[in-house]
């Protein structure tokens, strides 16, 4: 048991020091100014960790924006901070305990939303303030403020092997289960009731994404941090669809816009010694803005133009 | 003499069906037959059950009681095999969703594509769906959108959004064909258009239920009318069932029924 264990950290290690070798071709290829921060080990890794998370909060913001599931990230990302807690006082690894209560919490807002008359966003309001403020309570007693700082708003430039391995799992794991059910998952988002008169399981296909949403939020939880995770699976899901009419292209430009903006913000942070996560998710909204007023179909200027053509 | 319908197979059997929204009854005691081959109306004043009649049929909606059966199985069965195709009011679809009208009506076919071996699945749609394609191409020609077949579908008029939400049912090739108001909102050619379809699907050998309020159509296009105010209230040729008189007596209960309701609103009231 103990063998096999050491084997799986050997593979691991191996693992992750390939793919950032790999990334470092690449990143050497870039003029010598720019990639010279990454000649430290932590920006490596903080490299690959924002390209994984910008990949698959990228890829989930598509259902979250079409599904107007906002609120619900808004609210799991927050009820992950009481598991990250008690994770710590039984001595489980962290996400295992930002799993359950992120998954627990989600529940919780279905089944008072289903079976009471107060309606989803305040079933939502109460139940991640509750489970956050439960969580700030935990934390004041066990750790310090600055480790509570790191998981709020997560510092990238500190990500350990650890959790990049955490990240990398999760993203194979996000990665496949939409490429594997990426019709269902379109036709539910598009039109539910087709899904289940077509004889697939919408039970399964909901909570699956709200897991998938979850596992996706607990892996980007040392990049972005709890609060600002929130934006990384909104704004380039609402960027890209600003961009396209087609699904596939909304799921590839949103990717890109969460790669892009996660390494431009985390090279600005490193350049300007500014908080990684805060920049990582201004650079996504600056993307955002510009998206909106210069997208060739819907963007302002463009529909501001197209009236002044009918106009005249 | 016997009514022709009655004495064919059923397609759909329905047995001391239930439903509830919210504890308030919607469906009561139906007992229902849709016969094979046939093309059937569902007829009844606005809030009588039809809808929810689709949406126990459809899985949307577990009834509080009876049975439903296709084919003589259970039609849950038939709903995984793709044998029953729906087109649900205008209303239910986010319309801004980043879709074109191909990728929409190829939404029909995703019942199919889960029997198809995963390998192939995983195959980039060019040269995986060569079948699926010809079914999307002919339903897509039937409701006359193909040249459209590229535009988003938030793109549409009312008209045109209807007739891809036909050729997505069509596309699957079902043996049942359920339409909630397929001739609701649309215009005169669109609606003629629309009837001519459903008539060559019938011809074809498939059974086809729609809900409408069109009388005049129904009189003149279908087989077999059903009246619905959430109790069954007649079954049988169109001839008998949208006469003047049978239609009055429909539309009595829908008034007696909001007085019923009403009256024991206001004894619940004065009870409290």
């Amino acid at each position: 048991m103990t063998e096999m264990l050491m084997g799986l950290e050997v593979f691991s290690d191996a693992l992750v020091s390939g793919l950032i070798a790999a990334l470092m071709m690449l990143v050497n290829l870039l003029p010598e100014e720019i990639s010279k921060p990454f000649q430290y080990a932590f920006m490596q890794r903080a490299l690959l960790t924002s390209i994984m998370v910008g990949a698959i909060c990228g890829m989930l913001s598509c259902y979250v924006v079409l599904k107007r599931w906002s609120l619900l990230g808004d609210a799991i990302s927050h009820a992950v901070l009481p598991g990250v807690a008690l994770a710590y006082l039984l001595g489980l690894p962290f996400f295992i305990g930002a799993f359950v209560t992120g998954a627990l919490t989600s529940l919780g807002i279905g089944a008072i939303e289903r079976h009471t008359r107060i309606k989803s966003d305040a079933a939502m309001g109460i139940m991640f303030t509750g489970a956050f403020a439960l969580g700030i309570v935990l934390i004041s007693k066990i750790a310090s403020s600055t480790h509570l700082m790191h998981i709020l708003f997560g510092n990238v430039l500190g990500v350990q092997q650890s959790a990049l391995l955490l990240t990398l799992v999760a993203s194979v794991v996000a990665l496949l289960v939409v490429w594997l059910a990426f019709r269902p998952l379109m036709l539910y988002a598009f039109d539910p009731t087709q899904a289940q008169a077509l004889g697939f399981n919408t039970g399964i296909i909901h909570y699956g994404l709200i897991l998938l949403l979850t596992l996706t939020i607990v892996a980007s939880l040392e990049t972005v941090g709890i609060i600002l995770v929130v934006a990384m699976l909104i704004t380039p899901g609402a960027t890209a669809h600003l961009l396209t009419d087609r699904f596939k292209t909304m799921l590839l430009l949103s990717m890109g816009v969460g790669v892009g903006s996660a390494v431009l913000g985390l090279y600005l942070s490193f350049a300007f010694d500014v908080a990684s996560g805060g920049t990582i998710v201004l650079v996504a909204t600056g993307c955002f803005f510009m998206a909106l007023l210069f997208s060739p179909k819907h963007g302002v200027l463009m529909r501001l133009w197209r009236h002044r053509q009918v106009e005249g | 003499m016997k009514p022709l319908c009655e004495s064919a197979p059923a397609a759909i059997d329905i047995t001391n069906l239930y439903a509830a929204y919210h504890r308030q009854p919607v469906l009561e005691n139906i007992n229902l037959s849709f016969p094979a081959g046939k093309w059937t109306a569902i007829v009844g004043p606005n809030g009588a059950g039809k809808s929810t009649l689709f949406h126990v049929l459809t899985g949307g909606m577990s009834p509080l009681r009876g049975r439903v059966k296709a084919f003589g199985e259970p039609i849950a069965f038939h709903r995984k095999a793709g044998n029953i195709a729906y087109m649900a009011q205008r209303e239910a679809i986010e319309w801004d969703f980043p879709i074109s009208v191909w990728e929409t009506v190829m939404g029909g076919r995703y019942g199919h594509m889960r029997h198809d071996p995963l390998w192939r699945r995983l195959l980039p749609a060019r040269w995986y769906a060569a079948s699926h394609r010809d079914a999307v191409h002919k339903a897509l020609e039937d409701v006359n959108m193909l040249a459209l077949s590229d535009r988003p579908i938030g793109a549409l008029s009312g008209g045109q959004k209807k007739r891809v939400l036909l050729a997505r049912a069509l596309a699957q090739q079902a043996k049942i064909l359920l339409l909630d108001e397929p001739l609701a909102g649309v215009d005169p050619p669109s609606e003629q258009l629309i009837l001519d379809v459903l008539k060559r699907e019938r011809a074809s050998g498939r059974t086809v239920i729609m809900v409408t309020h069109d009388m005049p159509g129904a009189r003149r296009y279908v087989d077999h009318v059903v009246l619905i105010n959430r109790f069954v209230r007649g079954s049988g040729l169109p001839e008998e069932m949208l006469s003047t008189t049978k239609l009055a007596e429909l539309a009595v209960s829908a008034i007696e029924q909001t007085n019923t309701d009403q009256t024991l609103r206001s004894s619940a009231l004065a009870l409290r």
